[in-house]
């Protein structure tokens, strides 16, 4: 399978307001095979917008290189352009002009015929309920509403890469539910997904491969298994107890858990531990109070961030 | 449709959707011409004197109004450029698969078209309700002399609207602008009895190369010689914002 996204040493500074240098990117690499869904993870800051934005050729790399189906980003722009649809963490949408005015003129401008845009138009207003809006201007709509004119004018074209910066703030959960089965479905027809979001969780459940990113380096990359593989010595465990005077959340913190949540008879900690250890301390918890359930399960994606953004810090 | 096609189609939308800009675009050169022409016509009593010949005050004015037409189009089109910085188009368009030059070549046909529909409006008001004297035949070099100026306003002005990050600032700046220099040009009245500083600066101004080439084109008179460095002249200044423009807009980019 060929990469669709192809990042090599890509290195972005520029001058802060002050004047003092910002190193936004820092030699980040990463290749994304055609077809795959591709995380970029980070907090803010952390250079997710500025790689969307070289890749989506509105601001050059000071040095390192970044291709879209073959097309340098920065040498061949042009090529490149004509192999994505970009959605910004800034929603764009002209805000003097009608909703249906919006879908047509991002048609036109991707070179679409007036006949297809049409056509595209009705699907593409069903499909993420503007039918009733068509004929309202922009600036009548609420922030949710612009937000999915934006995500709707992407899905107006069949361009084979679509980049999303954190495309789903502000949308309700419906349509980011929506929005997230289409990707996918999109994906499964073999067009290649990169998307930037903070809500970790959307992530775990869409991308095949995800990448964290602090302060414009590379801090981990890999699918989510990969990641788990890396966080090995971490585990989200889960307990049910039985009638015990003892008192749970002290008898829990002895083990020193990174997270702890105790509620009634019930627990969930993330504890740092060798598995064998691990063990014998449930087993010495058990001596004091039954357990009467257990589940160890590998960490969620947002612990692998905290850890490693942590540990970056 | 192409890349330049859908620049001007998206500009025309954005015009016809906003009212107050076709007011500004088309009446208020209309007006200036009904207000100015008939009234000034009386007080000057009816006739001025030109290379020679009499004519009315409003056969004087109409290319004043021509060029007040060119400035005010390129002007509010600019305009537009701050809308897309405040709303984010102006990022995304750069993701699109057109090139600089057809994003300028769509807005710079846009223009143009809405200043040659604005014109010919003032030449008909001028020529029936008005009376005014045209010389249809020289129409065409009206329309070239025309096309050259509005595309160096258009250029001009948008290379300030990217620089610039305010829009009360690029607002207040190019109507103050405007103004100065309406005064300072041939667009309302002859220069020739003026103070000569005042005909200096005056003849320092793109307002007046445009209104004197306008006139030539409209009445026939003009300098032969001081017509041909006016030409000159405007073309230099239309490169120069020319160039201005494109290096702004390739600095806009990171």
């Amino acid at each position: 399978m060929s990469n669709a996204i192809v990042v090599d040493h890509l290195r972005k500074s520029y001058a802060s307001k002050s004047g003092a240098p910002v190193q936004a990117l820092d030699g980040v690499c990463f290749e994304v095979p055609e077809g795959h869904i591709f995380g970029l993870l980070g907090p803010n800051g952390a250079g997710k917008s500025t790689t969307v934005k070289i890749l989506g050729t509105v601001s050059t790399p000071t040095s390192g290189s970044a291709s879209v189906f073959g097309f340098d980003v920065a040498k061949q722009p042009l090529q490149a352009r004509r192999k994505m649809a970009v959605v910004l963490q800034q929603t764009a949408a002209e805000n003097m002009l009608t909703v249906q005015d919006n879908l047509l003129i991002y048609a036109y401008l991707h070179g679409m015929s007036r006949r297809d845009a049409q056509v595209r138009v009705k699907q593409v207003s069903e499909e993420f309920e503007l039918g009733d809006k068509m004929t309202s201007t922009v600036q009548e709509l609420s922030l949710g509403t612009k937000r999915r004119i934006q995500i709707a004018k992407t899905f107006m074209l069949d361009t084979p890469l679509i980049i999303l910066d954190e495309a789903t703030t502000g949308m309700d959960p419906m349509m980011k539910r929506r929005m997230m089965d289409r990707l996918r479905t999109e994906a499964r027809s073999g067009r290649t997904i990169l998307l930037t979001t903070q809500v970790l969780s959307e992530a775990e459940e869409l991308c095949e491969t995800i990448m964290i990113v602090d302060k414009g380096r590379t801090m981990a990359s890999g699918t989510l298994q990969e990641l788990r593989k890396r966080s090995s010595q971490m585990f989200r465990v889960a307990l049910s107890f039985g009638d015990s005077d003892a008192d749970l959340s002290r008898l829990l913190q002895s083990l020193n858990p990174a997270k702890l949540d105790v509620s009634g008879r019930n627990a969930e900690m993330v504890i740092h531990a060798e598995e064998s250890s691990l063990l014998s301390k449930l087993a010495d918890v058990s001596r004091t109070v039954p357990i009467l359930q257990f589940e160890v399960r590998g960490p969620t994606l947002e612990e692998i961030f905290m850890q490693l953004v942590k540990e970056a810090a | 449709m192409n890349g330049a096609q859908a620049v001007f189609y998206r500009d025309y939308r954005q015009r016809i959707t906003n009212k107050t800009l076709v007011i500004w675009d088309l009446l208020a050169p209309l007006a200036y011409l009904l207000l100015f022409g008939s009234g000034f016509e009386r007080m000057m009593g009816g006739t001025i004197q030109l290379d020679g010949q009499l004519f009315g005050y409003t056969d004087f004015l109409v290319s004043g109004v021509i060029t007040m037409v060119t400035y005010s189009v390129a002007m509010n089109s600019s305009w537009s450029f701050f809308t897309d910085k405040e709303s984010g188009i102006a990022q995304e368009l750069l993701t699109y698969p057109i090139t600089r030059e057809q994003i300028l070549i769509g807005k710079i046909g846009f223009n143009i078209v809405t200043v040659l529909l604005g014109s010919i409006a003032v030449i008909v008001v001028a020529a029936t309700l008005l009376d005014a004297s045209v010389r249809w035949e020289r129409l065409p070099l009206l329309a070239a002399v025309t096309v050259v100026s509005t595309g160096g306003w258009f250029f001009v002005f948008s290379a300030f609207a990217i620089v610039l990050t305010r829009m009360d600032v690029f607002y207040a700046s190019t109507s103050a602008a405007f103004l100065i220099s309406m005064f300072f040009s041939s667009m309302f009245y002859p220069l020739h009895d003026l103070p000569r500083w005042f005909q200096g600066v005056s003849y320092l101004n793109p307002l007046t190369w445009q209104s004197d080439l306008s006139r030539f084109a409209l009445l026939g008179i003009g300098e032969q010689r001081a017509l041909t460095y006016e030409a000159g002249a405007l073309v230099v200044f239309c490169t120069g914002c020319l160039i201005f423009a494109v290096r702004s807009l390739n600095r806009a980019d990171g």
